[in-house]
């Protein structure tokens, strides 16, 4: 019995223990079923959503950049593609022995290994790509092939250059690219929904974009549309096969009004001296010729170009990136005049038969202060058009003297002084037209009568750039009804700046028209020298800027010793009268006259836009 | 009909619900191991053989008297503890571990026998001894145990190992261990953590405790397989993404998939009806062993039953609550389902030895 009872308590033991365990057993199961229920259903869409960027890569495809022609369709900027050797630095340990090791057998440039060593580190931070040399001749490629199981991180592939065949005629019109950083494209890639991972190189220096010019303010059109490849991916990152494809959209090309031979032209004329053309067709206000002086080399500041070379060109003197045709501020001196002179018909203060007699000087009866004109004695008795002929400084004096500067300044400012008068121009100056608070405020000094004197000759604070001196031609040109300047030959719509006016008709425009061919054609006229460039008739106006002021014609000797002190050269034009085309401005710095040296070049520009129609 | 019937199942000893949900889970298996072997047909006619085999061989063992395993647990025992020695010295090395004994038609994971063997000859060795067992026999059985769980820990197996630990202690709970000593040794257990983490564990297996707690502070290095894993079982949803569409376990996102990690191709390409009808076939044989145990006809095949369901059920979570990420990874295929034959084959064997016992009964209990 004792055995049975033993045996029973055992067997109950046995069950209760059993139980525990399995109980125990029990729980886990439905922790379990919870656990793969909170994976499966509850955390379902996070966990499909890794699988997801698991098994996919998205690669971007850069689009090509549009290509940038001239008003007759010749190209001027283009993509040019290159063989070149690449390296991805990320994955070298030390850029200086593997250049070292390849320099073995394909030379690289001393430029080219500096330029790899600069920008090393950067582009692996980025998990950029590196080009090591570009332009790779075919036995070049064929050493590297047969070696390039020695560099698993290094490749040959071919990849595209911004090139322009004219480097130093568009340096600042059209501009260069640069590379684009991180920041730039994540909010481009942002705008087309895309994530930036891997790319498929395009260009040699990869993500590019427009920095200066029409490159930068065109860039969206030129830059086209990312496209992506989604690939699909095992876990060692092998690109099994192509899930989807939305392609890139190539960049739109950009159809300039830019003019290659007139450009050329300027160029030529320049010849390196520092100073600016700006010419335009009136008709559209389309800018035709546009270049500062000296220029840089585009293709090698956007494809790369050594420190050492880059710093050579930014130190330089004569400022070569600076932008002298739109940002340059230079007095309009006597070529103001024929505005200064409407400036009197309309107010009605003076006709076309008024004069004054000219002594050479004119004293400013507040302060019995002396202005003197350029001709020692004067001009005598002359009326607006001699006035604006032989360039009389007395006369207005005198004019501005009698007129109400704020009615002045208005009147200014249609012929685009102190205004912004291009569209798509790259950071245009807009000058400096002054009046009595801009000088209260920045020189703490009230407005002097004198200062609306010095206003009538264009002295003074009255500053512009080429490019507003161009509007100023082709205002007059047109009679007084200008479409704001662009750099495209569509039709984009340019406001139209119209000169309201009470007293001036046709017959004034005329009489100015008439006045201004009267400078070249005139054997009185302060460009008369230009007479036998020519085979049709142009209207300009010459002035002379003077940088230092001097009483005689002795003192000012003594000044130009000094380069960097002699008169800037200055000449406004348009033509062929009486149907002008285009208009000009030629601006050369410390050239000394107007007439004689910034002239020819003027006609030069009007020459070769006319035989090239 | 009925008569003949009866006559069979008066000649032959069989459980039909552990032979059938086996055979389901076997052949489900099979299916699975197709789709998670990249569709390797090479593996899965290897796999079937094993599975024809090992229905078979668990039938064939079912028919041995209870007596035959209590009688001859002891040779069975040595036979399987001088297998792994002969593993430890002529193994076949993989991967730093020296688990394999090459038959020549067969490589044999000695484990996974000495896994079976423990179970029965403790059960065998308890069998006249007094229950509650008393101190002495404790120690000696846990002697015993310790032996062999260290014997396989050093080839080393630590899944296995622990797996083997569990089913002695198993035996010893069921044979009524006293809870005074489960308190103090469980105490001293906790207590000595921080000496086993120090001196017992490798490196790479403490590093696989830390990426448990922290999955995500490396998930391209030690973090890797439980986070793909986790990827694999979540994105499968609750249809799944079809059969041979995971693309987790296609793609080789997801690591030992025919072996430790095939229950989350399971998952990633059946989904959580997937999940739920695989667990509750394993639920299913789950209850049925209890249901068996409980029926037993001596302390012998109640201690055997006990012990070998306890490994079988142990055996499953472990590996299920590894590639979810609950406890560390440790190596542990999943019984019937995952590719290799010493496991499958150690599983048909302890089915067989189960129904052997829960079959053959004596018309006076002893």
């Amino acid at each position: 019995m004792i055995n049975l009872n033993e045996r029973f308590t055992e067997k109950k033991n046995f069950f209760n223990r059993l139980l525990i365990i399995y109980v125990f057993f029990g729980f886990l199961f439905f922790l379990f079923l919870y656990r793969t229920f909170a994976l499966q259903v509850s955390s379902y869409a996070d966990y499909e959503l890794a699988s997801i960027k698991n098994k996919t890569k998205e690669i971007l495809i850069q689009p090509r950049r549009g290509i940038i022609y001239d008003r007759n369709g010749e190209i001027i900027v283009n993509n040019v593609p290159s063989y070149n050797l690449i390296t991805r630095p990320s994955e070298i340990e030390n850029i200086e022995s593997h250049i070292e090791e390849i320099k073995a057998f394909i030379d690289i440039s001393d430029d080219d290994v500096l330029n790899a060593k600069e920008n090393y580190k950067r582009s692996a931070k980025l998990n950029r790509e590196l080009t090591l040399k570009n332009n790779l001749t075919l036995e070049e490629i064929a050493k590297f092939e047969v070696r390039r199981h020695k560099f698993p991180s290094t490749f040959i592939d071919e990849r595209y250059s911004r090139f322009t065949p004219y480097p130093e005629l568009f340096s600042h019109s059209v501009g260069y690219v640069g590379n684009l950083d991180e920041d730039n494209l994540i909010q481009i890639l942002a705008e087309q929904n895309l994530k930036p991972k891997e790319t498929i190189f395009v260009y040699s220096n990869g993500y590019i974009k427009g920095m200066t010019g029409l490159e930068n303010i065109y860039d969206k059109t030129l830059r086209g549309v990312y496209g992506k490849k989604l690939y699909e991916v095992d876990a060692s990152g092998k690109l099994l096969n192509e899930i989807e494809i939305t392609p890139s959209i190539n960049g739109n090309d950009l159809y300039t009004s830019l003019d290659i031979e007139s450009q050329k032209v300027a160029f030529e004329q320049l010849n390196k001296r520092r100073g600016a053309v700006v010419a335009v067709d009136i008709d559209t206000g389309a800018i035709v010729t546009y270049l500062s002086s000296p220029s840089f080399p585009l293709n090698r500041i956007a494809n790369g170009m050594s420190s050492k070379d880059f710093n050579k060109l930014l130190n330089d003197g004569n400022k070569p990136f600076f932008d002298r045709a739109g940002q340059g501020r230079y007095s309009p001196a006597s070529t103001i005049k024929p505005a200064i002179g409407l400036y009197g018909i309309e107010n009605e203060i003076i006709d076309w038969d008024f004069t004054i007699n000219d002594p050479g000087f004119f004293v400013l009866p507040e302060d019995n202060r002396v202005y003197r004109g350029w001709k020692k004695g004067g001009h005598g008795e002359i009326n607006l058009k001699e006035a604006i002929i032989e360039s009389s400084n007395t006369f207005f004096f005198s004019l501005a003297y009698e007129s109400d500067i704020e009615e002045l300044i208005d009147h200014l400012s249609y012929f685009g002084f102190g205004r912004n008068v291009c569209l798509d121009c790259f950071l245009p100056d807009k000058g400096l037209l002054p009046n009595p608070e801009w000088k209260m405020n920045t020189l703490n000094f009230g407005w002097f009568k004198g200062d609306t004197v010095n206003l009538g000759v264009g002295q003074g604070y009255l500053s512009a750039t080429p490019l507003q001196l161009a509007y100023y031609s082709a205002f007059l040109a047109k009679k007084g009804e200008l479409s704001k300047f662009s750099f495209v030959q569509e039709d984009i719509d340019a406001p139209l700046n119209t000169f309201v006016s009470k007293n001036i008709n046709d017959y004034d425009w005329e009489k100015i028209h008439e006045s201004m061919i009267g400078v070249i054609d005139n054997p009185k006229g302060t460009a008369g020298r230009l007479r036998d460039l020519k085979d049709f008739t142009v209207a300009a106006k010459s002035g002379t800027v003077e940088l230092v002021s001097t009483e005689t014609k002795e003192d000012y000797k003594i000044i130009r010793e000094t380069e960097g002190k002699r008169d800037h050269a200055i000449i406004i034009a348009f033509g062929p009268m009486p149907n002008p085309k285009y208009a000009v401005s030629v601006v050369i710095e410390n050239g000394e006259s107007g007439g004689s040296v910034a002239g020819p070049v003027a006609i030069e520009i009007l020459n070769s836009l006319l035989k090239n129609e | 009909m009925n008569k003949i019937f009866k006559i069979f199942r008066k000649k032959i000893y069989f459980d039909q619900y552990l032979f059938i949900s086996i055979a389901t889970l076997s052949i489900m298996g099979l299916l699975f191991l197709y789709s998670a072997s990249q569709e390797n047909l090479e593996t899965v006619i290897k796999q079937s053989f094993f599975v024809i085999f090992g229905l078979f061989l668990m039938f064939l063992l079912s028919q041995l008297d209870p007596d035959f395993y209590k009688n001859n647990a002891s040779i069975f025992f040595l036979i399987s503890i001088f297998l792994i020695l002969i593993t430890l010295l002529y193994g076949k090395e993989v991967n730093g571990a020296k688990r394999w004994l090459d038959l020549g038609f067969f490589t044999l994971q000695s484990s996974e026998i000495v896994k079976i063997a423990l179970p029965v000859f403790l059960a065998a060795y308890l069998y006249d001894k007094p229950l509650p067992i008393s101190l002495l026999h404790t120690f000696l059985t846990l002697v015993i145990i310790l032996i062999i769980v260290n014997l396989v820990r050093i080839q080393p197996d630590l899944g296995t190992s622990l797996v083997i630990l569990l089913a002695g202690l198993y035996i010893l709970f069921l044979a009524g261990l006293s809870w005074k000593f489960i308190g103090i040794s469980f105490s001293i257990f906790i207590l000595s953590l921080p000496f086993i983490w120090n001196n017992f564990l490798e490196p790479f297996q403490r590093q696989r405790v830390l990426t448990l707690l922290d999955p995500n502070a490396d998930p391209y290095g030690s973090g890797w397989n439980i986070t793909q894993s986790k990827i694999a079982i979540g994105s499968g949803g609750i249809q799944g993404k079809g059969y041979g569409e995971g693309t987790q376990a296609h793609l080789d996102f997801l690591p030992e998939t025919e072996t430790d990690f095939i229950f989350s191709v399971v998952a990633e390409e059946f989904g959580f009806i997937g999940v739920c009808v695989l667990l509750i076939t394993f639920f299913f044989i789950m209850l049925r062993c209890l249901y068996l145990a409980l029926n037993a006809r001596d302390r012998f095949c109640r201690l055997t039953i006990g012990g070998l369901s306890l490994l079988f059920i142990s055996t499953v979570f472990i590996n299920l609550a590894m590639v979810v990420g609950i406890i560390p990874v440790v190596g542990m295929p999943l019984p019937f389902v995952s590719k290799g034959g010493s496991s499958l084959l150690s599983f048909y064997i302890a089915f067989g030895i189960i129904i052997s016992m829960a079959t053959h009964k004596k018309l006076m209990q002893k």
